[in-house]
């Protein structure tokens, strides 16, 4: 019994010290514009934040055009770095750094389904045509 | 000379059949004799003089005793403790609950940084301890440490584990560091791996459930003659398999220690890669040392049986996250799991 009283105070020790040591870090930079997805010379740019999974989830986008997906996994250390999307073989770890295309060429309608590289982290684009 | 057939108490792996025989055909009066690990018995041929066959259990038992077997003339009672689930089921939904809990209050954005100190790195650790990650490298751990447990080994292979996972996450990232680029796995891969690991949890799970006796037989040890003749009597069981698990955390998929080694690649040199990356190993030391240690001192107590079915529950349910998170990555089904 003793020490099961031990392991419990051992982990709450362990979770509330994780939350006291990464405290100051901001958990800023999760909000993105609503509008996420822009079109420069023709290009269709799709801006996803990869931390903790993808923000946004779902992406509303038009079909048939050159297409990019931005994603940004600046200070990134979870599994959302490693993007996966199964129906188009992509399998790309992201730039700690800087922002990291991955061009999904003309974009076709229906709904693209990705997710991390541990399968837990779901995102969508649905191109509309 | 006589042929005597014996129950075996214990007897739970194919190492054990090694360990009986050998232990047994020392003795000088004894001329063959047989384990099997499918009736759980033992078949003796010797000459015991006009001793009795309880006797003659009674000594061989006090030879196998320092193994933790006993040998009776009677087939030993085999019964499924139901009451333990009344009390096992909610501990583990509880650890689960916690663990999703934690999951969805975003425990990973708790990570900032832009640049990585060894201090930052020990940080990481500890959240990668209690991300996603719990459920491939903890589930890991506490299946086979709860299982090396219910064989009666607790401390060496934990130690073993634990050695293994820091010294060879030292000397991996202090390559990863030195080379500049990493060990990364293809899709395929990550879900072969990902099925695998999750697999073995799916069996060692059921089995420390205690209820099937029959997923004995799915049980994961060497072939017997690869043993017998390579690696001497069930040594491989238990010093060198907590060594390997413990190097091959490194490679598990788990997004936090992929991300670390990425970030090692530009680290540019030895000492450096291998010192964040144990800094990163020492972080993820105390959630797991917690897992794997859990089950110390617990194999001789009366609440073992609550132990091992929460244990046991809790590897299957991380086990089943497993197994269908690799068929997710390969594109079979959708996302289920929304962290």
């Amino acid at each position: 019994m003793k020490s099961t009283i031990i392991s419990i105070i051992v982990a709450i020790a362990i979770i509330s010290g994780a939350f006291l040591l990464a405290k100051d870090s901001s958990l800023g930079g999760t909000n993105l514009p609503a509008n996420n997805v822009s079109i420069i010379d023709g290009k269709q740019i799709i801006e996803i934040r990869a931390k903790g999974g993808y923000q946004p989830r779902k992406s509303v986008a038009r079909a048939n055009l050159p297409t990019v997906l931005r994603f940004d996994g600046k200070g990134t250390f979870d599994c959302s770095l490693s993007v996966r999307i199964p129906s188009l073989n992509i399998s790309q770890i992201l730039s700690q750094g800087e922002k990291t295309d991955i061009d999904l060429g003309i974009s076709k309608a229906g709904n693209l389904k990705g997710s991390c590289g541990m399968g837990m982290y779901p995102f969508e684009i649905e191109f509309q045509s | 000379m006589k042929t005597y057939i014996f129950h075996v108490n214990g007897m739970h792996c194919q190492a054990c059949e090694l360990m009986t025989e050998s232990e047994i055909a020392g003795l000088p009066y004894i001329t063959r004799v047989k384990s099997s690990l499918k009736n759980k018995s033992m078949e003796v041929v010797g000459d015991f003089g006009d001793k009795s066959d309880k006797v003659i259990a009674e000594e061989l038992s006090k030879i196998l005793a320092k193994h933790g077997y006993s040998l009776s003339l009677e087939k030993p009672e085999e019964r499924v403790n139901w009451s333990d689930f009344k009390i096992a089921v909610p501990i583990a939904l509880a650890f689960i609950a916690l663990f999703i809990g934690l999951q969805k209050m975003g425990i990973v954005n708790l990570v900032s940084v832009d640049s990585v100190s060894y201090g930052t790195a020990f940080v990481i650790g500890i959240i990668a301890s209690l991300s996603t990650c719990m459920a491939v490298v903890g589930g890991l751990v506490l299946s086979m440490s709860a299982t090396f447990a219910k064989e009666g080994d607790r401390l060496k292979p934990q130690i073993l584990f634990h050695a293994g996972r820091i010294i060879s996450f030292f000397i991996l990232g202090g390559i990863i560091g030195m080379i500049g680029s990493a060990f990364t796995l293809n899709t395929g891969a990550t879900f072969i791996l990902g099925l695998v690991i999750g697999l073995v949890m799916l069996t060692l799970g059921i089995n420390l459930l205690n209820i099937f006796h029959s997923t004995k037989r799915f049980q994961l040890s060497m072939p017997k003659f690869i043993s017998k003749h390579a690696l001497g009597i069930s040594k491989f069981n238990h010093t060198l398999t907590p060594l390997i698990v413990g190097v091959a955390t490194f490679f598990l998929p788990c997004g936090f220690t992929q991300s670390m080694q990425i970030y090692t690649l530009g680290t540019g040199g030895f000492l450096e890669g291998g010192f964040t990356m144990l800094a990163f190993a020492l972080g993820t030391f105390p959630v797991l040392a917690l897992l794997s240690f859990s089950s110390f001192n617990i194999n001789k107590s009366k609440k073992s049986g609550i132990f091992f079915k929460t244990a046991g529950l809790v590897v299957i349910l991380f086990a089943i996250f497993n197994i269908i998170n690799s068929f997710v990555i390969i594109g079979l089904i959708p996302p289920i799991f929304n962290f």
